[in-house]
């Protein structure tokens, strides 16, 4: 049987919806991949983000980031559904448990795969992946990203310092056998 | 300024978080310093390759099915949504409806549904004149109308040209400072920027073809409409065939639709016929 026209085509909450948040569903969900690891649990993550979103669509400010908006969103869920789950906080902080004297390592990006850089990124604590990709990759500002995930600025800015001198030392890692199975060939 | 605190704040720097004067000692300590350009340079190396890579990733991306079904998905909780509209919005709903009326496209059923759209264009246009042309905070870095016409079709060819570097008006000339193409809420512009009664005012042409309650007969001679203000921002708009061009800048409304007038003639007969 043929389904119904949804009437929603007509809706102008959906119009506006679609023309600003929609376009930020594919960079959304490969944050919410890289998050949870586990296709199902992202799909789920970002189809109650964004159905969220579009409840609360009329408190979005015309003109400021969406994707900071939608991304915050996102975080409050991720939250909520790991609090729901009796799993450890999202603000859990490890800091204190890692040590300053990360050796600094220059990286040599341009002999950088994809995969030499997403590996060492796994390889860093997640409270530290997660300022790295919302400040490199979503390219949110320190304060969306305090926003985002509900810490304050400072805490930020100390774990981005921290995250990527951890990051730099991942990949300095992961280079240096690489570079000396090289030299011996 | 030390080695060591160049360090310290490198990221901060490429981020452009740090104040313009911080920035300023930053940039006249690299001047002199080859190791910490060097340091930079592998920062914003490490930066950038994790970006690329994380947007490359084949096993980070949605299946099409899930997007289509995310799709379904909230288009059956559009009526379950609250319709409160804060009392800025009656802006862009002004234009909307002063554009509809001038087109003379009474139904309404497609209506409503393009006054909605187009007032989340004419935001998006408002956006874009303020955090492109007043301000330089795009997300994504513009580009030429020459390479916009390449990979996006010859309308921006059109724009390189026209409206012309000096356009005269009754109010006064007008004069081009710049012209490229750029992304604003999602939504691609060709963006010229004047120089009109002594403040940067935008113009911005945005195709409608794509969006199908926007696709509606346009007219033979274009008549520009106008709205108090969107955003804060006084804005007049006209309709070529397949674009909507929105004039927006801080001066009064008359000078606006006065340059608006000036170039929607010869700008919608030259973009009919691409």
């Amino acid at each position: 049987m043929a389904r119904q026209p949804t009437p929603a085509a007509t809706d102008p909450a959906w119009a506006a919806f679609e023309a600003e948040a929609l376009p930020h569903v594919d960079r959304l969900f490969r944050l919410a991949m890289w998050f949870e690891r586990d296709r199902s649990e992202a799909e789920d993550l970002v189809q109650e983000t964004m159905v969220q979103a579009l409840q609360s669509f009329h408190r979005f400010q015309p003109g400021t980031n969406c994707r900071a908006w939608l991304t915050r969103i996102l975080q409050n869920v991720r939250s909520n559904r790991r609090r729901a789950k009796g799993r450890s906080p999202l603000v859990d902080d490890p800091e204190d448990r890692i040590g300053l004297a990360t050796p600094f390592v220059p990286p040599v990006a341009q002999e950088l795969t994809d995969e030499d850089v997403l590996g060492a990124l796994t390889r860093i604590p997640a409270q530290f992946q997660e300022v790295v990709v919302l400040c490199d990759v979503e390219e949110l500002t320190y304060k969306e990203i305090a926003d985002a995930l509900a810490i304050p600025l400072g805490t930020v800015m100390s774990r981005l310092h921290r995250g990527r001198a951890l990051l730099r030392a991942q990949i300095g890692a992961s280079i240096a056998p690489a570079g000396r199975r090289q030299s011996r060939t | 300024m030390e080695c060591r605190d160049v360090r310290e704040m490198a990221d901060s720097f490429l981020g452009d978080e740090l104040l313009t004067e911080t920035n300023h000692e930053i940039l006249r300590h690299l001047e002199s310093c080859p190791v910490c350009r060097a340091d930079l340079a592998s920062r914003r190396e490490l930066r950038e390759g994790v970006r690329r890579a994380f947007q490359r990733a084949p096993d980070l991306s949605p299946s099409p099915e899930f997007v289509a079904r995310l799709r379904s998905t909230l288009q059956s909780h559009v009526h379950q949504t609250p319709a409160r509209r804060s009392l800025r919005s009656w802006g862009w709903w002004a234009l909307a409806a002063s554009v509809l009326l001038a087109a003379g496209l009474g139904v309404a059923y497609r209506g409503r549904d393009w006054i909605a759209a187009t007032g989340a264009v004419a935001r998006a246009a408002v956006g874009d004149h303020k955090n492109c042309a007043l301000q330089f905070r795009l997300a994504e870095k513009p580009i030429s109308l020459e390479d916009a016409a390449e990979r996006y079709g010859a309308v921006y060819r059109v724009l390189q040209q026209l409206p012309p570097d000096d356009v005269a008006t009754t109010a006064g000339p007008a004069h081009v400072l710049e012209r490229h193409a750029c992304v604003y809420a999602g939504r691609r512009f060709a963006h010229i920027v004047f120089e009109y009664r002594g403040q940067r005012v935008s113009l911005l042409v945005t195709d409608v073809t794509a969006r199908g309650p926007l696709a509606l007969p346009g007219q033979a001679v274009p008549s520009v409409t106008s709205a108090e203000r969107i955003d804060d921002v006084p804005v007049a708009s006209f309709r070529t065939s397949r674009q909507i061009v929105f004039v927006a800048g801080d001066i009064a409304q008359p000078d606006l639709v006065t340059l608006a007038d000036a170039v929607a003639a010869p700008l919608s007969r030259a973009l009919a016929g691409v």
